[in-house]
């Protein structure tokens, strides 16, 4: 596959799947950026072996994972208001609501849930993380509990 | 559970424009001329001030075998905490970065904690023989000199040492210490929560 297509085709998922992350979009945009650069470098090593999505996506959420290790760079000079609010108020009330829940979720979780609506097969997803798909399953679900639970307390 | 909110729509309605290609690519070089640059201005400075320690050896000819000794020591010194430092960072980029989450937490954290392990060590050995060769080194010039003065050369030496020994190191190594240990702990305590149910 030739990189322009893999790009085209994964930009989007692969920046929901930042944002989930992160819930900013600016942080979103460079964590989805520099997945691309690694799967750029790393594409000539790739072997058909694995679904290219699944390789992609793997990329994608250890380089998220990862990102604890910037966020301490930043961490002293963060503005006390979220500047970012201002930016998204455009933006369904629904959507917000749900990345900003997700978000708030432990890490793995988060990748989790992002690659569940993303429609990744809960196998591959199993394969990405590195658990078994029953325990994905049963994450899963807990997750979208916990998820409906949160949206229903406030007011949905 | 009564699950009706449609979470998979909602989560498909938020988009953000794609940067072209050319901007991304412009990234790519950026952070390749990054890495490049970092590694290669480490490695000048190795190699200015081996230069230039060798060049005095050179041009005074010092006579005594100890002088000659401390030299070596402190190049030796320069060049291990060097080489260890640009092999911690190569070794922190090549972890592989397409393996699944689980193991990709695993070797960060072992990568994590052997560079640790690394920095203690290598700093102690570094200001060790720092510190030897500047005392091998001294020898010669001090021997020239009155009993007196040669004594608070020494002396003055030695308390500079000793400042760097008990107030600099602890000091530095602490603040490595608390970065890397605040990461290796969240990286644990995500590894955990793949551990769980």
């Amino acid at each position: 596959m030739v990189f322009e297509e893999i790009y085209e085709l994964y930009w989007q998922r692969i920046f929901r799947l930042c944002m989930g992350y992160v819930n900013d979009t600016e942080l979103a945009q460079d964590l989805a950026q520099e997945t691309f650069i690694i799967v750029w470098q790393q594409l000539p090593k790739f072997r058909n072996e694995s679904n290219i999505g699944t390789w992609i996506f793997r990329i994608a959420s250890n380089n998220c994972l990862r990102q604890i290790e910037k966020e301490k760079k930043f961490a002293k000079t963060d503005l006390p208001i979220n500047l970012e609010e201002k930016k998204q108020e455009s933006m369904e009330p629904q959507i917000q609501m749900l990345y900003q829940f997700i978000s708030e979720l432990p890490e793995t979780d988060r990748i989790i849930i992002s690659l569940e609506l993303e429609e990744v097969k809960q196998a591959e997803i199993a394969h990405i993380v590195g658990l078994s798909e029953s325990n994905i399953r049963v994450k899963i679900h807990r997750i979208k509990e916990k998820l409906t639970q949160k949206f229903k307390e406030n007011g949905y | 559970m009564a699950t009706n909110i449609d979470f998979k729509n909602i989560w498909k309605q938020q988009t953000s424009n794609k940067p072209n290609m050319e901007e991304l690519l412009g990234k790519l070089k950026k952070f390749r001329n990054q890495n490049l640059r970092r590694l290669i201005f480490s490695n000048i400075g190795l190699i200015t001030t081996s230069l230039l320690i060798l060049f005095i050896w050179y041009r005074y000819q010092p006579e005594m075998i100890t002088t000659k000794i401390g030299i070596v020591l402190v190049v030796l010194g320069m060049a291990i905490f060097l080489f260890a430092y640009n092999k911690m960072f190569m070794v922190f980029y090549k972890i592989d970065q397409t393996q699944s989450n689980n193991e990709y937490l695993q070797s960060l954290y072992v990568v994590k904690s052997k560079q640790k392990f690394m920095q203690t060590t290598i700093l102690n050995l570094y200001f060790i023989m720092l510190f030897l060769g500047i005392c091998f080194y001294m020898y010669e010039y001090t021997s020239r000199m009155t009993l007196g003065s040669g004594i608070l050369a020494y002396a003055v030496t030695l308390a500079w040492i000793a400042f760097n020994w008990f107030y600099l190191r602890p000091r530095t190594i602490k603040k490595q210490q608390g970065k890397l240990d605040e990461l290796i702990n969240k990286f644990e305590e995500i590894n955990n929560q793949l551990k769980e149910s």
